[in-house]
């Protein structure tokens, strides 16, 4: 006989039944001072590293262990004693070459170059990250590259034994389950110090960006001329600077403040006081003295968004203070001195505004020294889901709560950000997006609904319908549009943007299969593309047309 | 037929139940069906150690498992044909290798064979490798059975590393004799040391000379090898029934404490005065329902109430039979 409760358990068993041959993995430093001991009474202590393979409810198949060179020794015996408590498990010791365990940006770039590096088979492992053990930065940094979802992992941490027991115990924290308050709180402090270094950690995809970062943090490490971002409204240009700011900050090359002035504000007369300052009485008005934000800025950096914005006279004197690093402030008759870094961002074609006379030549030609274009979102759809990341990290931290986004919503916007959206107006329309969604997401906790809403939302503002359907009428002529579904032209539509975006066949099919085409032993992308356009009686040079 | 179904909320739960059943299930062919596995505990489930247990089990009998997972709380099990084999498994620390041992001994003596096990084999939480050299091995000896087994090395927890090998030859099953009185024999002592000052078992076997009385030609210190560090105090009784108690040290329990756990564990089973003891009754009772006999033994443990539950599930009601006698208990089949 079997009973209903037997068979309600193998139903169950059944249903669970998929993730049987899962893996269990886990990633951690080794614990230089926790897991050390050569001798006999070694076995008498509690080790964190050791403690895991000692779990009787954690079955772990394979340990990757992060030392330094120094400790080479003592990991190998950590190896080894653990498979002698957990014959199940493999060990592999990663040397590192990390010089200071205790400097935030070592230890973050070691890990974020670990996570990028690494092979995660989400589909056959799952992985466990150990913050136990290694120093209070590595803990940090982990906790952050596993938030962030560089680690695609839960937490794990291990405890000592009660008193009266023998073995420690362990616990796993899902960051995606919300529930992860208290340590997110032990951790707030910290990221507060290190938010210069997060922003930095947003693990941007793009090429292009990735590139250009890179050459402008070399620049501005090497060089201390002038530097002009360009792009878009909303690219990220006053986030860049404030970041620059960070870096050299770390590296010390700054001990004054940062100041940031959008040049668009400061038009008229206040706006030579409010950059070079006046002495008291210089004007009407001028009941005190004004120190200025270019005398604000001596031993920091300056960034002057929108510099095409100032008018002529503040563009002598700017290049004046460039040059000399000395200015008059208003109204007085002595020079005061002031060292700052300069970093200047537009969205206008300054040598148009030079041609109408409405920018010197002479300045642009000493702030574009160095000029970097930014691109906008749109072209940078490898880079939403880590902005998405950091925009629930920045919008959680103003909020002063912890915002979280369930998998589901996650999985959802990220396919309309990067699929459907056109973002007209960059990073400004994406972190509008995050905010409308903090506010109205119940508990701090972002959901479906709330994103289905704000997708709906975001499709109005944007009547992307229309637009869908007016490139493909083009294309296929008002007939053929008629009898195609809603579904299929959505489908059309983006596999006609992609096309155009493309330099070649083989390029768009690359793109629009990229999510399979890690997962296929051969690929012939653009085989499948064409078949597909010619479905729609359609070929690669009639699309490009 | 019809599979067994068990629950394992049943009695003191656990991994007894899960043992046994695993051990009947293989050999009386029948499919196994358990469900509710150690629900109530703090880890409900399949812990590491009783994975281990159902890997060996089917490994004998080449059967067909589901559920086999971490914390899973229902499993089948269903059996081939026992085979004569040679057999290794590897068995981490915190799990004792001799509840690995257990659960495949009772399959070994019908089909015979070897089996290595790495792992603790000196461990609080169940009868030390000893125990079963000097007192199951016997006594299933007396039954008929071929049994023999070597211990190569120890593994104390937490350390574990302990290497030992069963070896037995088919052998059909008599009744047990000679286990219902108890005639006590000589009494002997020894401190079990490895990695630790040979003064800690110096300090424990006189406690055990001037508490027991033994005297000092059958006490003595034993050194062995392991991997990690270990002590325990063993006192051995050669009565009717053999008999030994085993006291673990243990890093910051001063070696007298330990030798006198072991005394008080002489005088409890003196007191009770039935030849079989309590670890030794819960270890028979597979045995004993196979091959019949009848032995005394104290009051049941919780755990050898639920064991025998679980033995009547799948050989049948009459199966054993457990009667009071006085401050004992008889147990028959």
């Amino acid at each position: 006989m079997i009973s209903a409760h037997t068979l309600r358990y193998f139903a169950l068993l059944i249903s669970c039944s998929i993730n049987l041959d899962m893996k269990t993995v886990v990633l951690g430093f080794l614990g230089s001072t926790l897991d050390r001991g050569f001798g006999d009474r070694r076995w008498d202590r509690w080790r964190p590293t050791i403690g895991i393979g000692q779990q009787e409810d954690l079955l772990v198949d394979r340990v990757e262990l992060l030392h330094v060179p120094a400790h080479q020794k003592l990991a190998r015996l950590i190896a080894d004693d653990f498979v002698q408590v957990s014959p199940e498990s493999e060990v592999r010791l990663h040397r590192t070459t990390l010089r200071d365990p205790w400097d935030f940006e070592e230890v973050f770039g070691l890990l974020h170059g670990f996570a990028t590096s690494y092979p995660f088979d989400l589909e056959n492992e799952r992985y466990l990250v150990h913050i136990t053990t290694g120093s209070h930065v590595a803990q940090i940094c982990f906790f952050l590259l596993t938030e962030s979802r560089h680690f695609p992992a839960q937490l794990l941490q291990t405890s000592p034994p009660k008193k009266g027991e023998d073995l420690g115990s362990h616990a796993i924290i899902d960051l995606d389950l919300s529930r992860y308050d208290a340590l997110a709180r032990r951790f707030a402090e910290e990221r507060e110090a290190s938010l210069s270094f997060l922003k930095a950690g947003i693990a941007t995809r793009s090429e292009r960006f990735n590139a250009l970062i890179e050459s402008l943090e070399r620049v501005v490490l090497r060089s201390t001329e002038p530097v002009l971002l360009l792009g878009p409204t909303g690219a990220g240009k006053s986030r860049l600077a404030r970041r620059i700011d960070a870096l050299l900050r770390s590296r010390r090359q700054l001990a004054g403040p940062l100041v940031e002035v959008n040049c668009a504000t400061l038009r008229g007369d206040g706006a030579m006081s409010a950059l070079f300052g006046h002495t008291k009485g210089a004007f009407t008005g001028a009941a005190a003295a004004r120190e200025g934000l270019l005398r604000a800025a001596d031993g920091g950096l300056l960034f002057l968004d929108e510099v095409g914005e100032l008018g002529l006279d503040e563009q002598a004197m700017l290049l004046r203070a460039i040059e000399d690093k000395r200015f008059l402030p208003v109204g007085s008759d002595r020079e005061v001195e002031s060292q700052f870094r300069l970093i200047c961002g537009t969205n206008r074609d300054l040598r148009a505004a030079v041609r109408d006379g409405r920018f010197r030549e002479d300045l642009l030609a000493r702030i574009d020294l160095w000029a970097f274009e930014l691109p906008g979102l749109a072209e940078r759809r490898e880079d939403i889901e880590p902005n998405l990341d950091f925009e629930l990290e920045q919008v959680g931290a103003e909020r002063g709560e912890a915002l979280t986004m369930n998998r589901e919503a996650r999985a959802r916007f990220l396919e309309f950000a990067t699929v459907e959206a056109t973002w007209p107006a960059s990073f400004r329309d994406f972190h509008a997006a995050i905010v409308r969604m903090a506010t109205l997401a119940p508990g701090g906790r972002i959901d479906r609904p709330t994103v289905d809403a704000e997708i709906d939302r975001l499709r109005a503002t944007w009547s992307r319908a229309t637009e869908v359907d007016a490139s493909l009428k083009d294309l296929l002529g008002p007939e053929r549009l008629a009898e195609l579904d809603r579904f299929d032209r959505a489908q059309l539509a983006d596999v006609v943007r992609v096309c155009r975006e493309s330099k070649s066949l083989s390029a768009a099919g690359r793109t629009l299969f990229a999510a399979s085409r890690k997962r296929r032993k051969s690929t012939n992308d653009a085989d499948r593309l064409r078949k597909y356009l010619l479905r729609h009686d359609l070929d690669w040079e009639s699309v490009r047309g | 037929m019809d599979p067994i179904d068990i629950d394992g909320r049943a009695g003191e739960g656990g991994g007894q139940i899960l043992r046994t059943s695993l051990a009947l299930s293989a050999l009386t062919g029948r499919t196994l069906e358990m469900h509710h596995i150690r629900a109530g505990r703090g880890k409900p489930g399949l812990l590491r150690q009783h994975l281990t247990a159902v890997r060996a089990a089917a490994a004998l009998c080449d059967a067909e498992v589901e559920g086999a997972e971490l914390r899973s709380g229902a499993l089948r099990f269903v059996p081939g044909t026992p085979k004569q084999g040679t057999h290794h498994f590897d068995i981490g620390s915190a799990g004792s290798a001799m509840l690995v041992a257990q659960t495949v001994l009772p399959i070994l003596l019908r089909v015979g064979g070897q089996v290595r096990v790495e792992g603790g084999t000196h461990n609080q939480s169940a009868p030390p490798f000893d125990f079963v050299e000097k007192v199951f091995v016997p006594m299933l000896a007396r039954m008929g059975a071929d049994v023999s087994v070597r211990l190569d090395r120890a593994g104390f927890y937490p350390a574990g590393g302990g290497d030992f090998t069963i070896r037995v030859a088919p052998s059909e099953l008599r009744p047990l004799e000679g286990a219902m009185s108890l005639t006590e024999g000589e009494v002997s002592g020894r401190a079990i040391f490895t990695r630790v000052p040979a003064s800690v078992a110096a300090r424990e076997l006189a406690v055990l000379a001037s508490e027991l009385g033994i005297p000092s030609e059958r006490l003595r210190p034993h050194e062995v090898r392991s991997r990690g560090p270990g002590n325990a105090v063993q006192v051995f009784l050669d009565g009717s029934v053999p008999e030994l108690v085993t006291a673990f040290g243990k890093r910051g329990r001063p070696a007298e404490e330990v030798a006198r756990d072991a005394v008080a564990q002489v005088r409890a089973y003196q007191a009770i005065g039935a030849p079989v003891g309590e670890y030794l009754a819960d270890q028979l009772l597979i045995p004993l329902a196979l091959g019949g006999g009848r032995f005394r033994t104290g009051p049941l443990s919780s755990h050898a109430e639920t064991n025998v539950e679980t033995i009547r599930a799948f050989l049948g009601p009459d199966a054993l039979t457990v009667e009071p006698d006085g401050g004992t208990v008889i147990v028959s089949a």
